[in-house]
């Protein structure tokens, strides 16, 4: 483990009202959207940006979003990150 | 847009990070499962005593998955191979992983022995009711009327007989006062995590644990990702998830 590992993606700042920031890395999403289902207030919809298999990723709506985690516990490839403030 | 952020993901110190992104299929159970259990090792601070053995099938992709000693043999032999480890090195936490397919078609002869003995290891079997590096053929635990490349007019129980219940199977045979044997699926992934707290606190005691976590293969099963966990249900009627044997004492 010489170098630190740089991840790409980007970030939705500011849901659940200020509460939390979401974030995804695109290195590691490939787009299967189980998260999509999961999601108790339904609120993720598929992004402009493309993941590891130029498939799209996800991204919440801010408004709806309550940046409970779910999403990010039920990726298997642990793409999402839910960092409360 | 996408940047490079400064913030990292969320995986546990059991996790190889150097490999990136796993080799599983988009959607893949594999990756829930192994998530779950490397935050598990994390919790119990096994990271030191722990030995992962992976199984021919698509459970082989987590060759380097675990940041753990990890071996990989044929078709069900990860149990012997783990349980030797074991048996060499009192104290080690041997983990065994598999797929239905090695664990309860060409392997079961493994599984059975080792759990008549109850020797000391944790067995995990991930169900997903197909071959799945083969392309979705029909597996020992494929459910009635579902169709496989194989079974094209659904499984006919008639022709093929009943689908293998390997937690029923294990906790009929295994020793009740050292075994752990139950079954969860990845459409809870905390009840998950408590199952196999308990499974792995077993195995440090010197017990014999065995889950099958029921999984998803979205690609075989040529679901999206609502049917996906649809299917997940349907599985969840017909293979029970609960505890089926748990040692006195345990929590």
């Amino acid at each position: 483990m010489a170098e630190e590992i740089q991840y790409k993606g980007y970030k939705v700042a500011d849901v659940a009202k200020g509460k939390a920031d979401w974030y995804m890395f695109t290195d590691l999403c490939k787009g299967c959207g189980l998260c999509m289902v999961k999601c108790p207030k339904k609120c993720l919809k598929w992004s402009k940006e493309v993941g590891l298999y130029q498939t799209p990723c996800v991204e919440p709506d801010p408004e709806l979003c309550i940046g409970c985690g779910t999403c990010a516990m039920v990726c298997p490839d642990s793409a999402i990150k839910v960092v409360k403030k | 847009m996408i940047t490079t952020l400064d913030v990292k993901p969320d995986l546990a110190k059991a996790q190889n990070a150097a490999a990136g992104a796993s080799k599983f299929c988009p959607g893949c159970g594999h990756g829930m499962i192994l998530k779950t259990l490397a935050k598990t090792i994390d919790e119990l601070e096994l990271n030191e005593r722990a030995v992962f053995g992976c199984d021919i099938g698509c459970s082989l992709l987590s060759w380097n998955y675990m940041n753990l000693d990890t071996v990989q043999t044929h078709h069900g032999r990860t149990t012997p191979v783990i349980y030797g480890v074991t048996r060499a090195n009192p104290g080690t936490v041997g983990i065994a992983y598999m797929g239905d397919g090695g664990g309860l078609a060409i392997g079961a002869q493994h599984l059975v022995n080792a759990a008549t003995r109850s020797e000391n290891l944790l067995v995990i079997v991930a169900n997903n009711t197909n071959y799945g590096m083969t392309g979705g053929q029909m597996s020992p635990t494929t459910m009635p009327g579902q169709k496989t490349e194989t079974t094209p007019y659904g499984r006919d129980c008639e022709v093929t007989g009943r689908p293998a219940k390997a937690a029923e199977l294990v906790a009929s045979i295994a020793d009740p006062n050292k075994s752990y044997v139950a079954r969860a699926s990845v459409s809870n992934l905390r009840k998950l995590n408590t199952v196999f707290k308990k499974a792995l606190k077993n195995v440090a005691d010197g017990g014999y644990s065995f889950v099958e976590v029921l999984s998803v293969c979205p690609l075989n099963w040529r679901t999206n990702n609502e049917g996906t966990w649809e299917r997940l249900k349907t599985m969840e009627e017909c293979f029970e998830v609960k505890e089926f044997l748990v040692k006195e004492g345990l929590e």
